[in-house]
């Protein structure tokens, strides 16, 4: 497979590549490791005529620990450095399991952090070649309005199988989020949107630059673990992030997130509210991963079954859970 | 429109005209006519691509070649010297790990990749490396074992021989 055409640009600076994107919108699309982009572009599934490459940008490179004791990673820092960086093992368990659980050492080697949240959604129906693709209807991704996975459907169900984005929202980390003369911060969690084609609150013109990472305090713990049919290369079938927070009272915050099952993370408050009502007790830990199952609401039989993603999330809150219970322990000692 | 562009490809310099839609292996195989370096899946799974890059293990085939301007690329022609193969080669050609050999270069190239930063990889770290590889005729056992037979220090590797 080629790749279509496309005009590149590479600028030096952050204020240029903005001023480009301003000047683009839609019709251009940002390169840092080109891992999901440029598969989707041979894919035609993506047909952008400009291409920004961000890789250029030094202050998109770089891992910083600021005084107030936030972690900041640039967009562009690959999977591979953050893999290997000992403060991120340290600080963020959760976020580092994420990294290093990512396709494969080739691909952690070239994928940036903010292609990886930012990565496009799947869909068997839609992550095809053009040929495949053209022995159907047009999808409500390709521009008709029909959804494959879900017949009868008004919206697109493609699955988001980021592997940092539940780590990142249990960890309550910011994404910082710049167009020209602009910048947001948004909370991992609202950057996400429960949609197929939308599927973050980014708007054409604007960028990933950086993401936010709040104090690790030694109070608390956090865990990841993904399911994949094998461990190298296949994305998610389903992942949970996890992470909770102890005071002398006992549990005093705890958050669950489930990756891979819908268009968007799930976050699941209803659970983890019990978990901080009972605390992490062998019992609290079975009742929570029932409550789980009915928290997750409506899910679709895209990749897997239904039945399947719910008993697969019921599974792994309760090793989520099972883990930070042993990790709190120990830390006690 | 065409960029001239300045590649560094087993320390020989390159100007060639490239469309920006040319990735590093199809300039490569089509350009500079090194076709060692195999077109496998086109998508980043097979890893049938790889070449090394500033030291790392990267996939030819989803790196831009206007991306690689300044920066030093090794392919498989340039492991070994002067008609003497590299030790990774030499073990896989002992040991067997090929088959029809076009899964080779790729191994070969992640093996040495993984090899030049960790000398003493442990199995896991070995499988962590290959998970971004495919050998399609027969399995990763021999693979294996080839890279672990260059990666024992000297002696170690002597009492596995065959024979002994």
């Amino acid at each position: 497979m080629r790749l279509p055409r496309f005009e590149f640009l590479k600028p030096a600076s952050l204020e240029e590549s903005l001023g480009l994107l301003e000047k683009s919108g839609r019709k251009a699309k940002v390169l840092a490791g080109g891992t999901d982009l440029l598969v989707n572009m041979k894919y035609g599934v993506l047909r952008p005529e400009t291409v920004v490459s961000i890789k250029a940008i030094p202050e998109l490179c770089s891992i910083s620990s600021e005084k107030d004791g936030q972690t900041i990673i640039g967009a562009s820092v690959t999977l591979s450095d953050l893999a290997g960086n000992s403060l991120i093992a340290e600080r963020f368990p959760a976020f580092q399991l994420a990294v290093r659980s990512v396709a494969s050492k080739h691909i952690r080697n070239m994928a940036s952090l903010g292609g990886n949240i930012c990565f496009d959604t799947r869909c068997w129906y839609y992550n095809q070649s053009k040929l495949w693709r053209d022995a159907r209807e047009l999808c409500h991704r390709t521009g008709g309005s029909v959804c494959h996975a879900i017949k009868g459907s008004k919206r697109c169900h493609a699955i988001n199988a980021s592997d940092t984005a539940p780590a990142l929202i249990a960890l309550d980390a910011k994404i910082a989020v710049m167009k020209k003369g602009q910048k947001r911060l948004i909370p991992a969690k609202e950057f996400y949107r429960d949609d197929g084609i939308r599927h973050t609150v980014l708007e054409p013109e604007e960028m990933v630059t950086s993401i936010q990472l709040p104090e690790g305090n030694g109070n608390s713990q956090s865990t990841f673990i993904k399911v994949s049919m094998r461990k190298g290369i296949d994305f998610a079938t389903g992942s949970i992030a996890a992470a909770a927070s102890v005071n002398g009272k006992g549990v005093a915050g705890v958050r669950l997130v489930v990756g891979s099952i819908a268009s968007a993370p799930v976050l699941l408050e209803k659970t983890a509210q019990l978990i901080i009502e009972s605390g992490l007790t062998e019992k609290s830990i079975e009742k929570a991963a029932e409550t789980a199952r009915s928290e997750l609401g409506t899910l679709t039989n895209l990749f897997t079954t239904a039945g399947y993603k719910r008993h697969l999330a019921e599974v792994l809150v309760k090793r989520a859970l099972s883990e930070l219970k042993e990790k709190i322990g120990r830390a006690r000692k | 429109m065409k960029k001239i562009l300045s590649l560094t490809v087993n320390g020989d310099t390159y100007e060639v005209a490239v469309s920006p839609w040319k990735t590093l292996l199809d300039v490569l195989r089509d350009n500079l006519g090194l076709m060692g370096t195999k077109r496998g899946c086109s998508i980043g799974t097979c890893g049938v691509c790889t070449v090394i890059i500033d030291g790392k293990a990267i996939l030819s085939c989803l790196t831009l070649a206007l991306e690689c301007e300044g920066k030093a690329i090794t392919t498989i022609e340039g492991i070994s010297s002067e008609g003497s193969l590299h030790p990774v080669q030499k073990s896989f050609i002992e040991n067997g790990a090929i088959q029809c050999g076009y899964c080779s270069p790729g191994i070969i190239m992640t093996a040495k990749a993984l090899l030049d930063e960790n000398p003493h990889p442990s199995d896991d770290e070995i499988k962590e490396a290959l998970a971004g590889t495919f050998c399609r005729c027969t399995g990763h056992v021999k693979i294996m074992e080839a890279i672990k037979k260059v990666s024992q220090p000297a002696g170690e590797g002597a009492s596995h021989a065959p024979g002994k």
